[in-house]
């Protein structure tokens, strides 16, 4: 039911603007959710704007060669983690629909000394991407804001090649709804 | 957050769209505390909510999983 309560186009918006006028840094969402070990390998820009969820790379099978599409890759720290596991011989593919965050994926991949990370804008519901293109998809907390979530979910489907893999962290919530209040409030949509 | 689903619903959507050996391996419950840390909840959002919402409920708002999946 909550699904209802916003246009997709006002979501969108929101989470534009939202995202757009972020100014203060978030690293303590980083060291709660990385290692040291994974945090050393990653660019401070990076990991002075983590916005995930959780850490599904930690469970993520990534193999060497591997190509990787990450949905909505912010400022990148996920990106620059996979880009180091699959190395040289693989790529990621960084997608997100806001440019600044696709900026600070690619200067955050050119500091980490990284050639295999190509940046694309698109949106999550219409990936330019050929079918059964990818490897394995990847994405942080960020599909909960979409709101067309099936589209997206058979998006992925359709770039995976046969056996592809899907590693994501994302937020769920109870069947219990919250209250109103929250639920129409623009930075509970946006978050 | 507003639009997130809920685990089965999530898992159902990811069946329909051709996945299986679907596996969540993670579920951390996200509190009000928890979403401090990030700078889309304000302090009057959080105000807000710390206010509407059960002090009992404010300990999980919503609960991070990682999953994973394979397409069939």
């Amino acid at each position: 039911m909550s699904r209802d309560l916003m246009h997709s186009s006002e979501i969108k918006e929101i989470v534009r603007d939202a995202y757009g006028a972020i100014d203060s840094s978030t690293e303590a969402v980083a060291e709660k959710l990385y290692s040291p070990d994974e945090l050393a390998l990653v660019p401070r820009s990076a990991i002075e704007r983590a916005l995930g969820v959780g850490n599904h790379l930690r469970f993520a099978e990534i193999e060497r060669g591997e190509t990787i599409l990450d949905l909505g890759c912010g400022a990148g720290i996920d990106v620059i983690l996979a880009a180091h596991r699959t190395g040289p011989s693989g790529r990621v593919i960084a997608l997100d629909f806001l440019p600044e965050m696709l900026e600070q994926t690619a200067s955050a991949a050119a500091e980490a000394g990284l050639g295999n990370v190509e940046i694309l804008e698109a949106e999550m519901e219409a990936i330019p991407l050929p079918d059964a293109s990818i490897d394995h998809v990847i994405s942080n907390g960020v599909i909960n804001l979409v709101p067309r979530k099936r589209r997206v979910l058979a998006e992925c489907a359709r770039v995976l090649a046969p056996g592809g893999k899907f590693s994501v962290s994302d937020l769920t919530v109870g069947d219990e709804e919250l209250p109103p209040e929250v639920l129409t409030h623009p930075a509970t949509w946006a978050g | 957050m507003a639009g997130a689903l809920t685990e089965r619903d999530f898992v159902d959507k990811l069946e329909k769209a051709g996945f299986g050996e679907i596996e969540v391996h993670q579920r951390e419950p996200v509190s009000l505390d928890d979403l401090t840390l990030y700078p889309l909840f304000t302090d009057e959002l959080i105000g807000l909510m710390r206010t509407l919402i059960t002090r009992d409920r404010q300990a999980a708002v919503a609960t991070a999983i990682v999953v994973t999946a394979t397409l069939h």
